[in-house]
């Protein structure tokens, strides 16, 4: 696979560094590369390998079925239940990015914003029984820089202004939006009929070269691939060269975290790691931050055991691991007379708000968007994308993968997940991963209302490829979750210790040189694509994060 | 991070075949044996894993999921070494549920045509029938995931969808750069505009 490291820094083990990051992806990128910046030396602990774009193939079924860029469920394997009263069986139950650059370097590249609604949203419409449903300590007053922040320094295509439910924006997107694709032609003209209001969708890959990388060549594998191009604006082609180029970062790939390291006056001292080849390794450091996803941060935190903390480390609230929330998805599919040809370029140019903030008259809780794509490779398509009456073999299935794989696209919605204090990640009692440590146990049960509103959204899709001219459609099933990809909530933020993990620093209310900082900073779930919000995070917390250093007050 | 919908439907309703899959390993080696295997596959008849039997078995059940008529099928394809490739190979943890697949093809074949010595034996209308009494099973599906990944999968992994036929078949081409308009709406809508 992967050459050699590329040159970089090195710490010896024993010097305490400014920061030990756990985690290289998403929101570890992002600190990386703005600490090191800032002055810092940083250590960043990544369990995966580092891979180069020399190293993704266009090879589904390596990507999907041995977990060429994610966690591998048999050295890693996950528990899951519905309801803590359930025997969790060992199966798996999520997936997240496990290579330096994290879950973007495969992920579709969807780049929302949170609308201002979603950090106030509980005091707009109220609490909601049997959740923890509550506004977030910081406001999109708050985040907006960072959000520009965030598409500016990674590489964000899209059309400031072009639906009339953003947000306010201080610049507009960097790029101009990727070229429409015929679900977007189709989507755009559906939808339009309908009242509704489809924009250009905001990606986070290049439409023209940026910064010195190339721009997208539409070869069409980006959702759960990396790009060979390096267009698509991932940490790996951004945040970590920059954060070497500083020559104060360390990244340092198949370092798995076991435990941080408390010492007796309650101040973390480092992180305990299992290197390449097995061995334990302690770095020290003069602070620790974790950007380990919103599965393995509280993992690692109920790992760290100590007497100080017996129920785990920075967990005297309780809350560590719980409120976790995966978002839900709706999906319907339409069959066209002409040929689509969707396995071409991005998934995803054109995509819908209007159903962000949903009418209350309609007695549930939810919002989402949604946005016209094609989910598939062959491999997949041929398992998942012919509607459900085809016959799954035989000559009928064959002709049907002849005529439905260049002329059908599938409508995707993306919703609200409530935060259930019973949802959450926690440690497995008898099932131990590949380096005998407890394997993540997940417990997930979708609220009534995530589920009537991904109904909703199947309903509006089907009623958009209708107006579109589809000549058939149909609705995927609304079923429970039993996986997870969005991993949110697990340690959330707040202002007060007892209902919070986190406070507006992402500084533990616990343990004052301990931080957190991914999916389980998020009190609410947004509108099912949560990358730019962790990353807008991440540079938010960057600059909290310096601002305290610098004031010795870490 | 968005990538929910696929891997759902791939360890959901595609069954137990993906999330059986998901639990095999890569090694580099394994890759650089795999192009060479995949420059040899179909110049012969020997087999790594399976029996021969199971082997004429295996082509017979891959031919009716995806049949040979006025395109190339499965049997063009060459799932069968594929197959066998991949099970002794990145997939040796599925050669114990493979093996329980045959037997329970072995054993509908007696429950549904009495007397018949093997699957390969039946007649096509025999198969169908065998097969239909099973489709729902687990041990149906994984052999009709083998199937489908070595007739839609890279060429260069184990010498599956042999001259790409699988791709050929739904329209579907590899390459690494392409340029609007991809199809035929957005073609239309580039010229309406200008």
């Amino acid at each position: 696979m992967s050459a050699a490291t590329p040159p970089q820094k090195h710490y010896p083990l024993t010097d305490a560094v400014d920061f030990v990051i756990v985690g290289s992806g998403a929101s570890g990128g992002v600190l990386a590369r703005e600490l090191s910046q800032n002055g810092f030396s940083v250590v960043v602990l990544e369990q995966g390998p580092w891979l180069t774009t020399a190293d993704f193939k266009h090879d589904e079924y390596m990507n999907w079925s041995h977990s060429a860029l994610t966690n591998d469920f048999r050295k890693q394997p996950t528990t899951f239940r519905k309801t803590p009263r359930d025997k969790a069986v060992k199966q798996p139950a999520l997936t997240y990015g496990r290579m330096v650059g994290g879950g973007p370097v495969h992920f579709t590249a969807n780049f929302w914003r949170f609308h201002e609604i979603d950090f106030i949203e509980a005091s707009r419409k109220g609490t909601i029984a049997g959740t923890g449903f509550a506004d977030w300590p910081i406001t999109y007053a708050d985040m907006e820089p960072y959000y520009t922040k965030a598409e500016w320094d990674l590489g964000v295509s899209g059309q400031a202004g072009a639906s009339p439910f953003d947000p306010p924006r201080s610049k507009p997107y960097p790029l101009p939006p990727m070229p429409v694709k015929s679900s977007g032609v189709l989507f755009e003209q559906g939808a339009r009929k309908l009242g509704y209001h489809p924009f250009p969708a905001p990606m986070a890959v290049i439409s023209q070269s940026y910064q010195g990388r190339m721009a997208c060549a539409h070869c069409g594998f980006c959702m759960g691939f990396g790009c060979e191009m390096g267009a698509k604006s991932s940490p790996l082609p951004t945040m970590i060269p920059q954060a070497i180029a500083t020559g104060r970062c360390e990244i340092r790939p198949h370092s798995y975290v076991r435990k941080i390291e408390l010492d007796n006056n309650g101040r973390v001292t480092g992180a305990i790691y299992f290197d390449k080849s097995g061995k334990e390794n302690l770095q020290h450091a003069r602070a620790v931050i974790l950007a380990a996803n919103g599965s393995e941060t509280p993992r690692l935190l109920l790992l760290s055991k100590s007497n100080r903390y017996p129920d785990g480390l920075a967990n005297s609230s309780g809350l560590v691991g719980k409120y976790l929330m995966f978002n839900t998805d709706s999906l319907a599919g339409g069959l066209y007379e002409h040929p689509l040809n969707e396995y071409k370029s991005i998934e995803v140019t054109r995509i819908i708000h209007d159903f962000y903030e949903m009418d209350p008259k309609l007695g549930f809780y939810g919002g989402g968007g949604i946005d016209a794509r094609f989910l598939w490779q062959p491999i997949s398509f041929a398992f998942n994308g012919l509607p459900p009456r085809v016959p799954q073999w035989g000559s009928a299935y064959k002709q049907a993968l002849q005529k439905y794989f260049t002329r059908s696209m599938v409508l995707a919605g993306h919703t609200t997940s409530l935060p259930v204090a019973d949802n959450s990640i926690s440690l497995d009692d008898t099932v131990k991963d590949a380096w005998g440590l407890p394997a993540m146990r997940v417990t997930y049960k979708d609220h009534p209302d995530d589920l009537k509103t991904t109904q909703f959204m199947v309903d509006r899709s089907m009623e958009i490829l209708e107006a579109s001219g589809a000549q058939e459609k149909w609705a995927y099933p609304v079923e429970e979750s039993t996986y997870g990809f969005h991993l949110l909530g697990t340690c959330r933020m707040g202002n007060d210790p007892k209902t919070s993990v986190i406070n507006p620093d992402h500084r533990t209310h616990d343990v004052p040189n301990l931080f957190l900082c991914d999916g389980s900073s998020f009190v609410t779930s947004g509108r099912g694509q949560p990358t730019e919000t962790i990353q807008a995070l991440a540079f938010r917390a960057s600059d909290r994060i310096t601002a305290l250093a610098k004031g010795n007050q870490i | 991070m968005d990538i929910d919908e696929t891997r759902r439907m791939f360890l959901g309703q595609a069954g137990a075949v993906f999330g059986l899959l998901c639990l095999s390993a890569l090694t580099p080696d394994l890759l650089a044996q795999a192009h060479t295997y995949a420059q040899s596959a179909g110049g012969t008849k020997t087999y790594r894993f399976f029996t021969p039997q199971q082997a004429t078995a295996f082509d017979a059940f891959a031919a009716q999921i995806i049949p040979t008529d006025s395109t190339p099928g499965a049997r063009e394809a060459n799932v069968v070494h594929f197959t066998d490739y991949l099970l002794s190979t990145i997939d040796k943890d599925q050669q114990k549920p493979v093996e329980d697949a045959f037997k329970a093809l072995q054993a509908q074949v007696a429950k549904t045509v009495p007397g018949a010595t093997s699957f390969t034996a039946l007649t096509s209308a025999q198969q169908i029938e065998v097969m239909k009494a099973m489709e729902k099973t687990p041990d149906f599906n994984i052999l009709r995931g083998f199937v489908i990944t070595g007739f839609f999968g890279s060429p260069a992994l184990g010498g599956g969808n042999k001259n790409q036929v699988g791709w050929r078949l739904i329209g579907f081409e590899d390459k690494f750069y392409y340029q609007p308009p991809f199809g035929y709406y957005d073609a239309q809508y580039d010229k309406g505009k200008s």
